[in-house]
C-alpha cells in the first residue's frame, strides 16, 4: 500500500470519527458527549469530501454538525439528567450487548474482507455540484417533493407532540 | 346324586354375596339376615343328600371343567368330593348357617349390618370353595379368599385401632405362610406338570417324585398351614383377630377357617406320609404348639383371648395328630372342635352381649343364677373341650393320644398329656370365673335373645353327640379311609390312655375349682410364688416383642431407607427438573420487562445468530 | 484506496451506534446514538457511489434523502422524548418499561 495522500486523510480523519464516537459512548457527562459526536459528524463530513462528496460534506456540517447537534443540546436542556451508580440489571446488559455487538461486527468484518467487491473507480469530474442539482431536480423530483412534504409533517407533528397538553395547561 | 347338586353349595352363598353387597343401600336388617340364613341354610340342606350318597353308597362326585390353558397344559376347574371333603362340607355349611343365625342377634343394631352379612357369605362361598377343590391352584385361590374375608371381618370395626392393627397384622402374618404354600404349588406344577391333586397324588405313588423334593414341598404346604392356622411360631395374628365380632371369631378363628390348615394337610395326606422328616416336622410344631398355647392361656384375662389360645392349642392337636399318622383322630378332633369351639364362642359372644360388651374376666362371675341355660351350654363345651366323657371332646383328644402313643413318640404323648390337663384348668377357670362367685363389675344383665340362645342349643347338642359318631366301631374311620386316602391301623391302644387322659382332665378341672371357685387357693399367691414365669406367661413368651424387634423395626428402618430415598433422590430428581422449568420461564419472564433496549438485544442475538447459523457452512469450507 | 477501508469505517461507527443504543440509560444519548448509526450508513452510500460496480450519483441522492429524514426523525424523536418526560418524569430509557406484559 502506498501511503498517498488520500491515505493519510484518509487514516487521519477515521481515527478521528471512532475516536470521537468511543470518546461519545464512553463521557460521563451529557453534554461532553453531545460534543463529541458533532466532532464525529464533522470527521465523517471530512470523509465525504474525500469521496468526491463536497455537496454532502456541506449538508452534512450544517444538518448534522449544527442543526442536529444543537437539537440535541435542547432536548439534553429541557430533560432533568442524574448520574445515579448503574443497575446490576444495566451491567449484566451492557455485558451481552458488548459480547453481542462484537459477535455483530465480527461477522460483518468478515463478510467485507471476505466478499470479492468488483469495485470500479468513478471518474470525479462526474460528482460535481451540477450533476448533483441536475439528478435531483430532474430525475428525482417526486422523491424530493415527497421528502418536503415529510420534513412539513414532521415538523407539524414535532410540533403538536412537544406542545403541553390541555389538561395539564389547567 | 349328580355333580350340578353339588355345585350349588357354594353357589348360595355366593349369589347371597352378590345380593347383599349389589343391595346392601336397599335391604332392611331382617331381609339382609334372611338371605343370608337361608342361602347358608340351602348350602347346607343340599350338603345333607350329598353326605348320604358318600356314607351309604360310597359315592366319589367328581367334577371338572377346562379353566385356561397354561402353554400347551390345560388347567382344570375340578371338584372331586372325597369323604374327607364332605365331612368338612358338613362342618363348614352347619356352622356357618348356625352363625349366620346367631349373628342376626349378636349384630343388630350395627350400622354396616348388611355388610358383615355380605362378608360372611362370602367367606362362606370361599370356604366351600376350598374344602371342594381338587386342583391346587383352585385351592390357592379360595384359600387367598378366606383370608381377605378374614381381614375384612376381623376389621369390621375399623374404627377401633386395634381392630385395624389386628385385621393387618391376620393378613401379614398369613400372608408369610401363603409364599410358602404357593412356593409348594409352583415346585409341584413344575415336576408333576398338573396342578390337579389327583395328578399329584399318582406322581408320589409311583415315584415319580424324589424323596427331597416331596420333603421340601410338604414342608412347605405345612408352612401355609402353620399360618393359616396360627401354629408356632406364626400364631401371633390368631389371638389379636379376636377384635374382631364374635360371631366372626366362632365361624371363622375357630371352627373353619383356621381348620383349613389341617385340612389342607389331611388333603395332601399322601404326600406327608410320603415323608419322614415331613411328619416329624408337623407332629412336633403341633405338639409344641398345643402345650405352649395351653400356658398362654392360663394367664390371660380376656375371655375371648383365652378362647383363642384354647383353640390355637387344640389346632396343635389336631397337627400332631396328624403328624403321628393319626389321619382320622385328626378329622375327628377337627369336627369335634368345630363345634364345641364355635359353642364356646358363641357362649362367649352371649355373655358379652348380656355384659354391654364387657370382655375382662376379672369382671364377670355369677352368671350361673341368671343365665342358667348359657350356663349349661358353656359346661357342656368345658368339659367337651377338657375330655371327659361322654363328650365329644373325650373321644377325639382319647384318639390323638392314642395314635401319637402307637407311632412311638412319648415324649409327643406325654406333651399331649400336659397339654390337655392345661386346656381343662383353664377352660374351667373360665368358666368359673364367669359364672361362679358373685358379679364383679357390671351388675345389669341383660337376657341373651332367642335367636342367640337356638344355635348355641344346638351346637350343645352336637358338641354331646359328635364323639359317638366313631366311637364305639370306628364308623367314622372307616368312611374317611375308604378312599384309601390313608390307612390306619385300627387296633386300640391300651385302656389306660384313656384312663390317664380323663385322670389328668380331672386333675386340671380340680385346680381351677380350688383356684378359682371356692377360692381355697389363691391365685395371685400362686402368681406371686413364680412371679418371672406368670410374667413371662402373661406375655405370651414375649412372642410379639420379639417379632417386633427382629422383623418389624429392622423392616421398618429399611422402609425409613427407602422412603428418604425416594424423596430426597428421586424427588430430588424430579424437584430439580421442575426447577430448571420454573427458571427457564423465569429467565423468559425476566426478559420481558417491558424496556425496548432489552428487547433490541435480543433481536440483535437472534439476527447474530441467524447470520452464523446461515454462514456457517462457510467458516468451515 | 479500497472499498472495504470504508466498509469498514462504517462498520465500526455502526457497531459503536448500536452498542450505545443497547446500553446507554438516558434516552437523548440513545438518540445519539441512532444518528451515529445513519451516519455509518450514509458513508456506506457515499463509498458505494464511488467505489461502486455502477459509480455514478444515486448513493449520494439518497444520502441527500436519507440526511432530510434524519433531520425529520431527529425533531420527531426530541418531540416523543420531551412528551415522554413530561408523563414519566425522566429521561433514562430502562424508566420506560409500560411495554411490560
Amino acid at each position: 500500500m502506498n501511503l498517498s495522500g488520500e491515505f493519510i486523510a484518509f487514516f487521519v480523519l477515521s481515527v478521528m470519527a471512532i475516536g470521537g464516537a468511543v470518546f461519545m459512548i464512553n463521557m460521563q457527562r451529557v453534554m461532553h458527549m453531545a460534543l463529541a459526536l458533532a466532532f464525529t459528524f464533522f470527521s465523517i463530513a471530512g470523509i465525504y469530501l474525500l469521496l468526491n462528496a463536497p455537496f454532502l460534506a456541506v449538508i452534512q456540517v450544517l444538518i448534522y454538525t449544527g442543526a442536529i447537534s444543537i437539537l440535541m443540546l435542547f432536548g439534553i436542556m429541557l430533560t432533568k439528567h442524574r448520574y445515579e451508580e448503574k443497575s446490576a440489571v444495566a451491567r449484566w446488559q451492557g455485558v451481552i450487548g458488548f459480547i453481542g455487538v462484537a459477535c455483530f461486527l465480527g461477522v460483518l468484518m468478515w463478510t467485507i474482507y471476505r466478499t470479492p467487491l468488483l469495485s470500479g473507480q468513478g471518474n470525479p469530474k462526474d460528482f460535481g455540484i451540477h450533476q448533483l442539482g441536475a439528478a435531483v431536480f430532474k430525475e428525482y423530483a417526486i422523491p424530493f417533493e415527497v421528502a418536503s412534504i415529510l420534513l412539513l409533517v414532521a415538523l407539524v407533528g414535532a410540533v403538536i407532540l412537544a406542545k403541553r397538553e390541555e389538561n395539564e395547561c389547567s | 346324586m349328580s355333580a350340578q347338586v353339588a355345585l350349588l353349595i357354594p353357589l348360595f352363598p355366593f349369589l347371597a354375596f352378590l345380593l347383599l353387597i349389589f343391595g346392601r343401600r336397599f335391604w332392611g336388617e331382617k331381609a339382609a339376615a334372611g338371605i343370608g340364613i337361608i342361602a347358608t341354610f340351602a348350602s347346607f340342606a343340599v350338603t345333607l343328600p350329598v353326605l348320604w350318597g358318600s356314607l351309604g353308597k360310597g359315592q366319589t362326585i367328581t367334577w371338572s371343567i377346562p379353566w385356561f390353558h397354561l402353554g400347551e397344559k390345560a388347567v382344570f376347574l375340578s371338584m372331586r368330593l372325597e369323604p374327607v371333603n364332605v365331612l368338612m362340607l358338613v362342618i363348614v355349611s352347619g356352622v356357618s348357617f348356625l352363625v349366620h343365625l346367631y349373628s342376626y342377634g349378636y349384630m343388630r343394631k350395627d350400622e354396616r349390618f348388611t355388610v358383615f352379612y355380605a362378608y360372611l357369605t362370602l367367606f362362606t362361598f370361599s370356604m366351600l370353595g376350598l374344602v371342594m377343590s381338587a386342583n391346587l391352584l383352585q385351592i390357592y385361590f379360595f384359600w387367598e379368599l378366606v383370608g381377605v374375608c378374614s381381614f375384612l371381618l376381623v376389621g369390621f370395626w375399623y374404627f377401633k385401632p386395634e381392630a385395624k392393627e389386628a385385621a393387618r397384622k391376620a393378613f401379614v402374618v398369613t400372608r408369610i405362610g401363603d409364599v410358602g404354600l404357593f412356593i409348594a404349588i409352583a415346585l409341584l406344577y413344575w415336576h408333576v406338570g398338573s396342578f390337579e391333586v389327583m395328578d399329584v397324588k399318582a406322581a408320589v405313588l409311583n415315584g415319580k417324585l424324589t424323596p427331597g423334593i416331596i420333603t421340601l414341598t410338604a414342608i412347605l404346604i405345612f408352612v401355609g398351614a402353620v399360618g393359616k392356622s396360627g401354629q408356632f411360631p406364626l400364631h401371633t395374628w390368631l389371638p389379636d383377630a379376636m377384635e374382631g365380632p364374635t360371631p366372626v371369631s366362632a365361624l371363622i378363628h375357630a371352627a373353619t377357617m383356621v381348620a383349613a390348615g389341617v385340612y389342607l394337610v389331611a388333603d395332601l395326606f399322601f404326600l406327608f406320609t410320603a415323608s419322614h422328616q415331613a411328619m416329624n416336622v408337623v407332629a412336633y410344631v403341633g405338639g409344641f404348639t398345643a402345650i405352649f398355647a395351653a400356658t398362654i392361656g392360663v394367664a390371660q384375662n380376656d375371655i375371648k383371648r383365652v378362647l383363642a389360645y384354647s383353640t390355637v392349642s387344640q389346632l396343635g392337636y389336631m397337627m400332631l395328630a396328624l403328624g403321628s399318622t393319626g389321619y382320622v383322630a385328626g378329622m375327628f378332633h377337627l369336627m369335634t372342635h368345630a363345634f364345641f369351639k364355635a359353642l364356646l364362642f358363641l357362649c362367649a359372644g352371649a355373655v358379652i352381649v348380656s355384659l354391654h360388651h364387657e370382655q375382662d374376666l376379672r369382671k364377670m362371675g355369677g352368671l350361673w343364677k341368671t343365665h342358667r341355660w348359657l350356663g349349661y351350654s358353656f359346661l357342656i363345651g368345658c368339659l367337651a373341650i377338657s375330655g371327659i366323657p361322654p363328650f365329644s371332646g373325650f373321644f377325639s383328644k382319647d384318639e390323638i393320644l392314642e395314635s401319637a402313643y402307637a407311632d412311638g413318640r412319648t415324649g409327643l404323648f406325654i406333651v399331649g398329656v400336659l397339654a390337655a390337663f392345661f386346656t381343662a384348668f383353664y377352660m374351667f377357670r373360665l368358666f368359673f370365673m364367669v359364672f361362679a362367685g358373685q358379679a364383679r363389675g357390671e351388675k345389669n344383665r341383660e337376657p341373651v335373645p332367642r335367636v342367640m340362645m337356638v344355635p348355641i342349643l344346638i351346637l350343645a347338642f352336637m358338641s354331646i353327640i359328635s364323639g359317638f359318631f366313631n366311637t364305639p366301631g370306628d364308623r367314622l374311620a372307616h368312611w374317611l379311609t375308604r378312599t384309601g386316602t390313608a390307612t390306619i391301623s385300627l387296633e386300640h391302644a391300651p385302656v389306660w390312655i384313656s384312663a390317664v387322659a380323663i385322670v389328668v382332665a380331672a386333675a386340671g378341672i380340680f385346680l381351677a375349682y380350688a383356684m378359682y371357685a371356692s377360692e381355697r387357693i389363691s391365685p395371685e399367691r400362686v402368681a406371686k410364688s413364680v412371679p418371672w414365669a406368670y410374667q413371662v406367661v402373661y406375655r405370651k413368651y414375649y412372642l410379639d416383642e420379639l417379632y417386633r424387634a427382629v422383623l418389624v423395626w429392622p423392616l421398618k428402618g429399611l422402609g425409613w431407607i427407602l422412603t428418604g430415598f425416594d424423596r430426597f433422590l428421586i424427588g430430588g430428581l424430579v424437584y430439580l427438573s421442575a426447577w430448571i422449568a420454573q427458571l427457564v420461564g423465569r429467565i423468559g419472564s425476566r426478559l420481558q420487562n417491558g424496556q425496548a433496549q432489552t428487547y433490541v438485544l435480543i433481536s440483535l442475538i437472534g439476527f447474530v445468530i441467524l447470520i452464523v447459523g446461515l454462514t456457517a457452512g462457510r467458516l468451515f469450507p | 484506496m479500497q472499498l472495504t477501508s470504508y466498509l469498514a469505517l462504517s462498520a465500526i461507527l455502526f457497531s459503536i451506534g448500536l452498542y450505545g443504543v443497547l446500553t446507554k440509560r438516558n434516552a437523548v444519548i440513545v438518540l445519539f446514538c441512532i444518528e451515529l448509526m445513519l451516519n455509518a450508513a450514509n458513508l456506506n452510500f457515499v463509498a458505494f457511489s464511488k467505489f461502486g460496480l455502477f459509480p455514478g450519483l444515486t448513493g449520494q441522492v439518497f444520502t441527500l434523502f436519507t440526511i432530510t429524514i434524519a433531520a425529520a426523525e431527529a425533531a420527531v424523536g426530541i418531540a416523543i422524548l420531551i412528551a415522554l418526560y413530561r408523563n414519566v418524569q425522566s429521561a433514562e430509557a430502562d424508566r420506560y418499561d409500560s411495554m411490560k406484559g
